[in-house]
């Protein structure tokens, strides 16, 4: 159907259909992983904290508990959600069991709770899905507007009557609509009805007894987003403003009112998914931590290497650090100092949250007796919901997650980052996480380890999947072999395939594409091709050296494929230490630059510089239940860490010289510097939604929306390879190209442990002239920085404050003296009397879409925001532009010079 | 012993081996050509060659297929081009027509450009360079002064550096207006604030560097920071000032598409390497080169500013004396078919379609290959995407059989690509 033509449907049948764009919709955020709105504000004490929204800057955060109960019981709407609903019918609910029930405060539906598997892993709803809430009350006598709000079909019924109905969103094929009118208002404060909800309005007289609300909305369908858009029903007497239908008291459907409605309640879903993912998991957890009981049996038959007895004086906090000594002390190398306090505490915020240490955070950890601040530091950040954020943008890395926001086809998988979350965020034991990365259920679109099984344009998903399984969790990097047998490499093509074959769950055929051709009369090939195109190749565990049996334990039983299983149950299996090995000297080398083994994604050809500690750790983290963090605190409360960088110790220093008398000397990755410059300024991301389809009418395999990002690790590759200006997201790719320049892949088409983030002088040039540093340092409103400086009382206050933010330590005494001979002159007199505070932060404008983005109007939109973006946010007024310019330059020197993004 | 230790202890020997064998295999009799840069224009969405480089009997746009316009007579005796090409017709026999592209990918836009970006189907275990990186790793930079690859379109994964890493990505550009992302300063930092910032960072680099002596990584990453702000300096800015050019120069070049071409030539000038414009002024026709439905009623307008920036691109080149060592290519991810959609526009075809090479030292003034009377289908000397890059590659002197490194893995830069030798003396 052309797009005008279904406009022209559309509009003869509803009441107010094409008006109000500006808003995103609201759902964008459906995806946004748990925390993600507190990621990057996290509190000393390691609770999460929420940014509230004030004049349009983060002032102040909340302090939020970790959700005890569910925070969607007990309140007075109560929702069903029925699935597999009777085709052509949807409303007809009769003798269907809802598949949820929770309650809402209000009648407005932004998002409902994701669907958990009996393992606690994101699985979808059948789609369409009916949303059903219900709700009774006592309507005082008189006559009452009605207005019910929906993207798709909804009915709303008053005592069983049906008042309202909209109609059923049709699935868009077309690039070329127009793009929708700007938001018309007029003089109604009510927040208008955005493109392409529809208004449903009826007049209904209450005799003021009690009455019963009934909406049924359908969600989601065939080529359209699951989501329900910004489904809602008000009410009120003619000439009020209408509030949400509820309880006397319910939010007004103003856009104020409505946006803390939203923000309220994608909170309140975010905690309700933490708390009811968590409580299915309970017995998940018992059934591994069984598992984990046999483990440490196995394990007292075969004990770790005892430590070495150390004669060196070097400080010993555990035993990681007698291992060291041991050879330290044979090679007559002393080990590093111990770095300074200051230093200790941003090399290990980063390291386990990603971030850089927040001013006050400093202040506290050095109010901490000394002899305890460390131990403490270590404690709290370990407890910082941040650490999943970390971990997050290691494993998408490593296990190669790609999702596409654009009809993916470039060897795409789905978006498995939700899954990969939540399960940092719930601590979750590692044998349990490989197991289910392995087992590949639950949602493609929306998250779960299914998306992982994705692999778009590949002729042999399962053979990329074997590649990255075998170098994440076993050190065998097999990619060669997809092509050929292994030159350089003890493995064959048929070992690839037949880890292939186990994850396809039966007999794969090589594809035609999986070999080296052989050219009559051509150059002789190098390598040995022993499987023909076309040849079947069965499922069978190829590295029987590491463990033979197949049983599949004490796995719970999820219903995967059995093949999957036993790949699982034998990586994990107790005897074959190499995985928790593997696994321990990823951990090792995060934390130390280098790996006890090296390439950590490829042992096969690889020596242990530390043979005994290696086991040691791995025996640990076996011991531990598989628990990443008691790696991580074993590691991080070594003296060894803890020691000042080693020169010249590097990935590529040979086994026998690699001795760690301390780390490795690091930088930052992209996603701690975008992050941590975030944080410093105190400004959000404040990006566009990662969406080509606003409106919801394609499907979620086409379209993803990966929402909008509050951490560097959920940015994703923009997808503009159609390279059309419509098809841009501004903002977006602002924080993007810093992203690349410093080494993170905005396409994962295959595993990677290490990144090339080699130093280069585009990566100096992006921060000190590109669009997110010159908005990072600009003082507009939304700066911490505009704040600090017209609250400090003192030059030399305001002048720590920025280096401890930054830089996390005080000036030194020639660069206070720089800089107080800079803004001193302008201090006293920096302040505008009487000047206020204005929303700032970018925008660019949502109505652009996939759906109009060949129109020459949105081509031209997005030109322009293009060139405005360069200028910069507005600076703020309440500064005079003689002392806000040198104040920004002081922020523009503390960020870009190479300390910040050194790791200390 | 299993099967694994055996090899594991005898494969570095054996690796040895290998390596040698390849670097022998690998070293056959390939044309190498004199160009030292390239300007690569992407008409990205799918240039209908039917309506450009190979026009036929005209169709009705409706159900007759078929060419939207006339054709012309060009420079090459015997070879037309539409109508609306007519001053590239006049410099043709500057140029090498390929009339037999072919490959598989019909479907979607975003892969058959990673094709023809990267001359490669994704494979999943690595990620392919684009040209524009191969080219830079190739040849290297003139000067530390300019990158060696610059884009003018939007960054995204076909014009990445895939297994080359980042030093050999690009500099971009979305506009001529808002300049090289990165290496111009924010609108509101005049020279005199630069300077002020650059002596406040030497102020705080300094206590850094001194406060870790002997740390060769701090000290190197110091330089570079000292060194990049040389890169951002007017020297390399004063190329993207188009006002250095005289008002008839700009002027010839045209609109948006055409001043980007003319910074190509500046940017080749100042040592660039590799070029890629895209032509992706979409809002022209409402569809850009995606010519579906109403998209194809303004195609020619496209057509007309594509000519008259190429036509002055090339005369500039050789007025400068640049042509010979300038490889230019106007190329796209697939054409269009001669038949018309319900909208009287154009769906995709990837079986046969057209480029445009010039300069570079080619043998110009030919045209290679040849279509059925309709375009639809490949009659004469079938030119893979392998192949295509084979011939840029030799043309700029790289060998495509040459062996890059993913890692320890042989990586040859081009598929068994084969130049098409027709046009190397």
């Amino acid at each position: 159907m052309r797009a005008e033509s279904l406009l022209c449907v559309l509009c003869a049948l509803c009441v107010r259909f094409f008006i109000g764009v500006i808003g995103l919709d609201p759902t964008g955020v459906y995806f946004q992983p748990v925390n993600a709105s507190a990621g990057l504000l996290a509190d000393a004490e390691g609770a999460r904290l929420r940014p509230q929204a004030l004049a349009g800057f983060l002032l102040a955060a909340a302090l939020v508990a970790a959700p005890t109960s569910d925070p969607l019981a007990n309140l007075p709407i109560q929702v069903e959600i029925f699935e597999q609903v009777p085709t052509g019918a949807p409303f007809q609910l009769e003798g269907l069991q809802p598949t949820d029930r929770y309650s809402e405060p209000a009648f407005a539906f932004v998002r409902t709770p994701t669907k958990f598997s009996s393992n606690a892993i994101p699985t979808d709803r059948s789609t369409p899905f009916v949303l059903r809430a219900s709700y009774a009350r006592q309507l005082p006598a008189g006559r009452y507007h009605f207005r019910l709000r929906a993207r798709g079909a909804a009915t709303f019924l008053i005592d069983g009557q049906t008042l309202l109905t909209t109609k059923p969103q049709k699935p868009n094929t077309s690039g070329d609509d127009p793009v929708p009118p700007p938001v018309e208002r007029g003089n109604s404060p009510l927040r208008p009805a955005s493109y392409p909800h529809q208004d449903a309005t009826v007049e209904f007289v209450s005799d003021g007894e009690k009455h019963t609300f009934t909406l049924m909305a359908v969600i989601g369908g065939k080529g359209l987003y699951p989501t329900p858009g910004e489904l809602a029903v008000s009410f009120g007497p003619p000439g009020t403003i209408e509030r949400l239908l509820g309880p006397d008291g319910s939010p007004q459907l103003t856009d104020a009112a409505w946006e803390a409605y939203v923000t309220a309640s994608q909170s309140r879903h975010t905690d309700a998914d933490i708390y009811r993912r968590r409580n299915v998991s309970q017995s998940v957890v018992a059934q591994w931590e069984k598992r984990h009981d046999n483990v440490r049996q196995y394990l007292a038959t075969r004990p770790a290497p005892a430590a070495p007895a150390v004669a060196s004086t070097a400080r010993i906090a555990n035993d990681i650090d007698r291992f060291i000594a041991a050879r330290l002390d044979s090679a007559k190398v002393a080990p590093q100092q111990r770095t300074s306090d200051l230093e200790f505490l941003r090399r290990v915020t980063l390291d386990v949250t990603g971030l850089i240490p927040t001013a006050e955070e400093v202040k506290a950890y050095l109010a901490t007796p000394a002899a305890v601040r460390r131990k403490k530091a270590i404690d709290r950040l370990l407890e910082n919901p941040s650490w999943a954020d970390h971990w997050v943008s290691y494993w998408q890395d490593v296990l190669a997650e790609n999702p596409g926001i654009l009809k993916p086809d470039l060897n795409n998988t789905g978006p498995f980052r939700l899954w990969l979350h939540q399960s940092f965020a719930d601590n979750i034991a590692f044998d349990r996480l490989v197991t289910e990365l392995i087992e590949m259920q639950g949602s493609v679109v929306l998250g779960g380890p299914a998306a992982f099984a994705q692999a778009t344009l590949n002729d042999a998903p399962m053979a990329a999947k074997a590649d990255i399984v075998a170098q994440a969790f076993l050190g065998m990097k097999m990619g060669c072999a997809r092509c050929h047998d292994a030159p350089f490499h003890p493995f064959k093509q048929k070992d690839l395939f037949s880890l292939a074959a186990m994850l396809n769950g039966k007999d794969l055929k090589l594809p035609a594409t999986s070999t080296v051709p052989m050219i009559e009369g051509g150059r002789k090939p190098v390598v040995t091709v022993a499987l023909k195109p076309g040849e079947a190749i069965s499922p069978d565990w190829p590295f029987k050296e590491f463990v033979t049996h197949d049983e599949t334990g004490l796995l719970p039983n999820t219903g995967s494929l059995p093949t999957r299983r036993a790949v699982a149950a034998r990586i994990i299996a107790p005897e074959n230490d190499r995985f928790a090995q593997v696994i321990a000297n990823r951990v090792w080398k995060r934390y130390m630059g280098v790996g006890i083994v090296e390439p950590a994604d490829d042992w096969s050809r690889a020596k242990p510089s530390h043979p005994e500690l290696l086991q040691y750790l791995g025996h640990e983290f076996m011991r531990s239940g598989y628990d990443l963090k008691h790696l991580a605190r074993l590691i991080l409360s070594s003296d060894t860490y803890q020691r000042e960088a080693a020169a010249g110790l590097t990935p590529q220093t040979g086994a026998e010289h690699r001795l760690f008398a301390g780390p490795a000397r690091r930088s930052m990755t992209a996603e701690q510097i975008v992050d941590s410059l975030h944080l410093a300024a105190g400004k959000s991301f404040d990006c566009e939604e990662l969406n080509l389809n606003p409106a919801g009418d394609r499907s979620a395999a086409q379209f993803l929306n990966l929402g909008k990002p509050a951490r560097a690790w959920q940015m994703t590759a923009l997808s503009n390879e159609r390279d059309r200006p419509a098809l841009a997201l501004p903002i977006a790719q602002s924080a993007a190209d810093v992203m690349s320049i410093y080494g993170w892949r905005q396409s994962r088409q295959n595993a990677a442990t290490s990144r090339d983030d080699a130093p280069s002088p585009m990566q100096t040039l992006i921060l000190a002239n590109g669009v997110l540093g010159t908005r990072l340092v600009r003082l507009s409103d939304d700066s911490y920085f505009t704040e600090a400086a017209l609250k400090n009382t003192t030059v030399e206050q305001l002048i720590t404050d920025a280096f401890l933010r930054i830089l996390s330590r005080p000036p030194s005494a020639a660069e206070s003296k720089t800089f107080i001979e800079l803004l001193k002159p302008h201090f006293a007199d920096r302040k505008v009397a009487g000047a206020e505070a204005v929303k700032s932060g970018p925008k660019t404008d949502s109505r652009v879409s996939w759906s109009n983005h060949l129109s020459s109007e949105a081509t031209l939109i997005r030109l322009e925001e293009e060139k405005k973006l360069r200028m910069g946010e507005e600076p703020t007024k309440r500064l005079k532009p003689a002392f806000r310019e040198r104040f920004e330059d002081t922020l523009w020197a503390l960020v870009n010079s190479p300390e910040f993004v050194m790791v200390p | 012993m299993t099967r694994r230790e055996l090899l594991k202890n005898s494969s570095l020997a054996a690796g040895a081996a290998i390596a040698g064998n390849i670097q022998a295999a690998t070293a056959g009799d390939v044309p190498k050509g004199k160009a030292d840069a390239c300007i690569f224009i992407w008409l990205g969405g799918g240039a209908a060659h039917i309506d450009t480089f190979d026009p036929k009997v005209r169709g009705d746009g409706k159900k007759k297929p078929g060419s939207y316009y006339d054709a012309i007579d060009t420079a090459i005796p015997g070879v037309k081009v539409t109508e609306h090409l007519s001053r590239t017709a006049r410099l043709l026999d500057r140029c090498v027509l390929v009339r037999s592209l072919t490959h598989d990918i019909s479907g979607e836009h975003a892969a058959a450009a990673n094709l023809l970006h990267t001359g490669r189907m994704p494979s999943g275990t690595i990620q392919y360079p684009s040209i524009g990186s191969i080219v830079s790793h190739e040849l290297g930079s003139k000067s530390d002064a300019v990158p060696s690859y610059v884009v003018m379109g939007y960054p995204n994964i076909t014009r990445d550096p895939g297994f080359l890493g980042a030093k050999h990505g690009y500099v971009y550009l979305t506009q001529i207006e808002t300049g090289p992302t990165g290496l111009v300063r924010a609108p509101d930092v005049d020279s005199a604030r630069q300077d002020r910032r650059e002596t406040l960072l030497a102020r705080v680099r300094d206590t850094y560097v001194q406060r870790y002596p002997g740390d060769e990584i701090i000290t190197g990453r110091a330089a570079i920071s000292r060194q990049a702000f040389k890169m951002a300096g007017p020297r390399f800015l004063n190329v993207f000032d188009l006002k250095r050019e005289s008002a008839s120069i700009r002027e010839g070049y045209g609109g948006e598409f055409g001043q980007r071409c003319l910074l190509a030539r500046r940017l080749v000038q100042a040592g660039v390497r590799f070029v890629e414009v895209s032509y992706n002024l979409n809002f022209l026709n409402g569809s850009g080169w995606d010519t579906h439905n109403e998209g194809q009623l303004k195609q020619h307008l496209l057509i007309q500013d594509l000519d008259q920036a190429l036509s002055a691109l090339l005369a500039d080149l050789e007025a400068n004396k640049m042509l010979e060592r300038t490889l230019v290519v106007v190329t796209t991810e697939f054409g269009r078919p001669p038949e018309f959609d319900s909208g009287g526009g154009r769906g995709h075809q990837s079986k046969a379609f057209s480029s445009l090479l010039a300069g570079g030292g080619l043998r110009s003034a030919r045209v290679v290959g040849a279509t059925d009377d309709l375009g639809k289908t490949i009659v004469e000397k079938p030119v893979t995407v392998p192949d295509f890059h084979a011939t840029l590659h030799c043309a700029l002197g790289i060998n495509p059989g040459k062996n890059l490194y993913a890692g320890d893995r042989p990586v040859p830069i081009t598929d068994h690509g084969r130049p098409i030798s027709e046009l190397f003396a």
